[in-house]
């Protein structure tokens, strides 16, 4: 992606009001209660264990923490995780 | 989600991965949209999920690129299931056979039942049927359509007005209801009505014929009340003539009267029967009465409605004696006028009246009462002549 169509996205966001989600591929988080978390938008598994679960995203990494963790679905996209989930760290790198 | 029915359809591997860079096999997996879900990683570093059956055998290629190894824990689905059938073929195959008799055998007609008919004979009734494809083992779906075969069995059976044919499971019902025909007339040769006895005509009603006599006429025996010759034609007559005719009774009536009774003493005994030989088991001994009576009582097995040739015969035997009895002289002579009037009754007909009734002459004689009675009957006086030509 050039710069040129970077900035000119980000302008389009801002004056269209848009969802970040939609036109960057930016990660969407959905966590219900502390049993569920839907995260779409990723770039795959990086580590796996039932304490923790590391997520390779577009720009960064996201880290699950709880006991028990299961990924429920796994789709190019999207990711189902079920347990007992503590703490998300989301260590983000995009400007 | 992933819908559990379609994956169950396809069949679904649970398989157990070991190797080091796990995450990295199911980064490649997501990617080629081969399906894994229920990951559940396990504390020795191994990892359980779920895997397409399809895409099972397609794991080949990506397992030696990544270096993982797998076992199976577990298989699910349909074609799994089809499996283990095939295994058990036999049983499968007789499972099949059993609903595949039971549906075959429910669909046939098994009984045919008749109801309604009471000249027409069950067997006409059954033949047309038969002949309109309605009998036992016959399959019930190339029965015809019943209201057809309620019109076609009314044409074919003569004498029926009407025809249902109703069928409840295997068994079909034929109602008939029967058209009612007139009385057939008898043939009846020409003839007249003459008077049976010498009377007066009380009552006469002709219906066919030509009336002789009026009411209050005097008739000989034999003399022609009704005549069945009318206008040089002979018919046969019609009708009914009433008249009063005089019976004299000679009764004599004993005044001792001789009556068998019980004394109270009896014997029994019990035979046990097969067919026509019985045994006796109880109430031997000598039977010590002069006169008896000995009265029988057989009391059969019986299954349902149905006795059966075995069973219990017991005999009473009772002893009899006469007494005598006297009776009083007017018990003596209602006795005999009423037995005198039971006899016009049962001579004349059961319609006759008696009206009137005297004592002409009565004397006891012999322990005996004789009497002369008179009785005035109005009765039926018509006989059937035939008119020979």
């Amino acid at each position: 992606m050039s710069r040129f169509v970077r900035k000119f996205r980000k302008w389009t966001v801002e004056a269209l009001d848009l969802p970040g989600d939609l036109v960057f591929n930016l990660p969407r988080l959905t966590l219900i209660g502390g049993k569920q978390l839907y995260i779409e938008n990723h770039r795959g598994v990086v580590f796996f264990s039932p304490e923790q679960l590391q997520l390779e995203l577009s720009h960064g990494s996201l880290e699950v923490e709880g006991s028990g963790l299961v990924i429920k679905e796994i789709l190019p996209q999207e990711i189902v995780i079920e347990g007992r989930i503590v703490g998300i760290k989301y260590r983000g790198t995009e400007e | 989600m992933k819908s559990p029915v379609f994956a169950n359809l396809r069949g679904v591997v649970r398989i157990v991965v070991r190797g080091k860079s796990i995450e990295l096999l199911v980064n490649e997996l997501t990617k080629k949209e081969m399906q894994v879900w229920d990951l559940k990683p396990l504390p020795d570093g191994t990892m359980e999920m779920n895997i397409q059956l399809a895409d099972f055998f397609k794991l080949r290629p990506l397992l030696k690129r990544t270096g993982c190894r797998i076992s199976v824990k577990r298989r699910s689905g349909i074609p799994f299931m089809m499996f283990r059938l095939w295994k058990r073929k036999w049983f499968v195959f007789g499972f099949a056979l059993f609903i595949g008799v039971v549906l075959a055998l429910s669909s046939l007609v098994w009984d045919i039942e008749v109801e309604g008919n009471g000249k027409i004979p069950k067997e006409d009734i059954l033949l047309a049927a038969r002949s309109e494809g309605v009998y036992p083992f016959q399959w019930i779906y190339r029965l015809p359509r019943q209201d057809e075969l309620s019109k076609d069995l009314a044409r074919k059976l003569p004498g029926v007005s009407w025809v249902g044919v109703s069928r409840t499971g295997t068994r079909i019902t034929i109602q008939i209801v029967e058209a009612s025909k007139p009385k057939e007339q008898e043939l009846m040769n020409p003839r007249s009505f003459v008077s049976t006895s010498d009377a007066v005509v009380t009552r006469i009603y002709v219906e066919r014929g030509q009336p002789e006599v009026k009411k209050n006429d005097r008739v000989r025996k034999g003399q022609i009340l009704i005549s069945g010759e009318q206008g040089g034609k002979t018919i046969v007559a019609k009708g009914e003539v009433r008249g009063t005719v005089w019976h004299e009774y000679n009764i004599e009536i004993p005044l001792l009267r001789k009556q068998k009774v019980y004394t109270g003493e009896k014997k029994e005994r019990g035979y046990l029967y097969f067919g026509k030989t019985a045994v006796q088991l109880t109430g031997y001994g000598k039977v010590e009465f002069e006169k008896s009576n000995t009265l029988t009582k057989l009391d059969p097995l019986t299954w349902r409605s149905f006795k059966l040739p075995i069973g219990w015969m017991s005999e009473e035997i009772m002893e009899t004696t006469f007494i005598e009895l006297a009776i009083s002289e007017e018990k003596a002579k209602n006795d005999g006028i009423e037995a005198a009037k039971r006899d016009i009754m049962a001579k004349y007909g059961t319609n006759s009246v008696v009206l009137s009734q005297k004592i002409l002459h009565e004397k006891t004689e012999n322990g005996k009462v004789y009497m002369k009675v008179h009785f005035e009957v109005d009765q039926d006086i018509a006989k059937e002549l035939p008119i020979v030509q």
